[in-house]
């Protein structure tokens, strides 16, 4: 009995540990100050840099990983170390290392900071690996047999893998851009080092967040709020998909029976 | 008072341009450096700060009339200057230079002490379009110097003595006297500190002829502007 209230007791102080700054946000947030520019240029911003850099995340990461899932090769555990590797790099490191690289005064001297291609870089970078790194443990798991099947049946190696492999590996897939996507949107070191802080070109939500704290606290809440709302939304539409996908498989499985 | 308490370890929220001095007058304090702004902000929500030490007036004596900190006391003055990188890509060699299109221009974003005095230099000297070529607002003036000695920005707004702190890296544009802002430093007591004597000691440091003699060696000028000679 004791131990049951021990362990309810720890449950309920967790979950309001973890609502309670989330409530806050929204107990003190005024909605005025949502028509901010500040808010607005900011969503603009980061809506824009957010879906081009996950939509070059898919097209790029999904071959990536197909690739790392299905050969064996030499050298292959520390590539795939290489692509984790900007997962755990404290973004402030994957700032420096992306001006380093790309900087003006870099190894490739490109013209990227300071513009919003450079936000993209900034996201891609660190939110790319999360994704890829999930991939690759979906395109495992998909079952050898059914892609050999396909094959036998006559159904090219593209078909396959449209019609076989990425359905089956679906879900694994919506989990890992899921999680890509909310660290990309959060993304706050690399940016502001790499692509600095300009409002409507540079300055994504998180980034006003930093700069409106001290000017008007409000706003900075305002901005926190949709970044809430943003995020909440983006994880509900990610389970639906998930949880979608795989009746989406069950459908394809009765249909092709 | 225990003897013991005098020996506080006690932390000095201060202006990010103060970063290579502070620890110079007084090494065994803990510090946080930043923009003024951000601290002022922190001081507000009730950071464990002693004493805040601010490139302007402004924001103390903001403090002050909240009842955060005691009244601020000017400690030193600083003066702007305009850095390019050593290479100079943008083959900036004076101010007026900034109205050349496609100059990155970096500067601390307007709520940061320098944002501001970097805005009055320029309507001071009427190039306030400049503006229109900033590529970004950083959130304190190490930022600014970092990007310009970089390279990646082809010029910047910065304190005198955040240049003399990147020498070899940046070119040093100064700016007319006429123009410049009234760059004073304002230092308080923090209200809330739990170690006000050791925070009183610290500011009498500060202002002290041995303090005083540490700011000046690193480019800072005399707290009280010397009256000219009659």
């Amino acid at each position: 009995m004791i131990r049951r209230a021990v362990v309810w007791g720890a449950a309920l102080a967790a979950l309001a540990f973890l609502a309670l700054p989330i409530a806050a946000i929204f107990a003190r947030l005024s909605f005025q100050h949502l028509a901010s520019s500040v808010v607005t240029d900011a969503l603009g911003v980061s809506v824009k840099t957010t879906f081009v850099a996950q939509a070059l995340v898919l097209l790029a990461g999904t071959p990536t990983a197909w690739v790392l899932a299905r050969h064996r090769f030499r050298g292959r555990s520390l590539v795939v170390t290489l692509v984790e590797l900007p997962i755990v790099l404290p973004p402030a490191v994957a700032g420096i290392g992306l001006l380093a690289a790309y900087g003006r005064m870099g190894l490739l001297h490109t013209s990227l900071p300071f513009t919003q291609a450079a936000v993209v870089v900034a996201v891609a970078f660190v939110s790319g690996p999360l994704y890829v790194r999930q991939a690759i443990a979906a395109f495992e798991g998909v079952d050898e047999t059914l892609v050999a099947a396909s094959r036998t049946l006559g159904a090219g190696p593209v078909k396959t893998f449209f019609h076989v492999v990425l359905p089956l590996a679906r879900s694994g897939l919506a989990a890992g851009e899921a999680l890509a996507f909310a660290r990309g949107l959060g993304e706050f070191g690399a940016t502001i080092m790499f692509a600095g802080s300009l409002q409507g070109v540079t300055q994504t939500l998180p980034l006003a967040v930093y700069q409106e704290f001290d000017v008007n606290f409000h706003t900075a809440l305002a901005l926190g709020g949709l970044l809430v709302f943003v995020s909440a939304a983006l994880l509900v539409t990610l389970k639906w998909l998930a949880s979608s996908s795989t009746s989406a498989f069950r459908f394809a499985l009765s249909s092709s029976s | 008072m225990h003897p013991l308490l005098l020996l506080a370890k006690i932390t000095v929220y201060a202006a990010a341009s103060l970063t290579n001095v502070f620890p110079q007058i007084d090494a065994s304090a803990t510090y946080s450096f930043a923009g003024s702004n951000t601290l002022a902000a922190q001081i507000q929500l009730g950071a464990p700060a002693d004493v805040f030490a601010s490139a302007n007036t402004a924001l103390p004596q903001q403090l002050w009339q909240k009842g955060l900190c005691t009244q601020p006391v000017v400690f030193t003055r600083n003066t702007l200057v305009l850095i390019v990188p050593k290479s100079n890509p943008a083959g900036i060699h004076s101010v007026y230079d900034l109205q050349k299109p496609g100059v990155k221009l970096d500067v601390a974003a307007p709520a940061v002490p320098v944002g501001s005095y970097t805005r009055q230099i320029l309507k001071n000297m009427a190039l306030a379009s400049v503006l229109d070529s900033v590529v970004s607002n950083e959130t304190d003036v190490r930022e600014v110097l970092a990007k310009v000695s970089l390279g990646e920005a082809d010029a910047g707004f910065v304190y005198s003595t955040d240049a003399r702190t990147a020498p070899g890296q940046v070119t040093v544009l100064k700016m007319p006297a006429w123009a410049q802002p009234k760059v004073q430093y304002g230092i308080c007591v923090v209200k809330s500190s739990a170690n006000v004597a050791a925070a009183q000691a610290f500011i009498r440091t500060v202002l002290s002829k041995a303090g005083q003699a540490k700011l000046l060696a690193a480019g800072f000028l005399p707290r009280v502007k010397p009256k000219p000679a009659p």
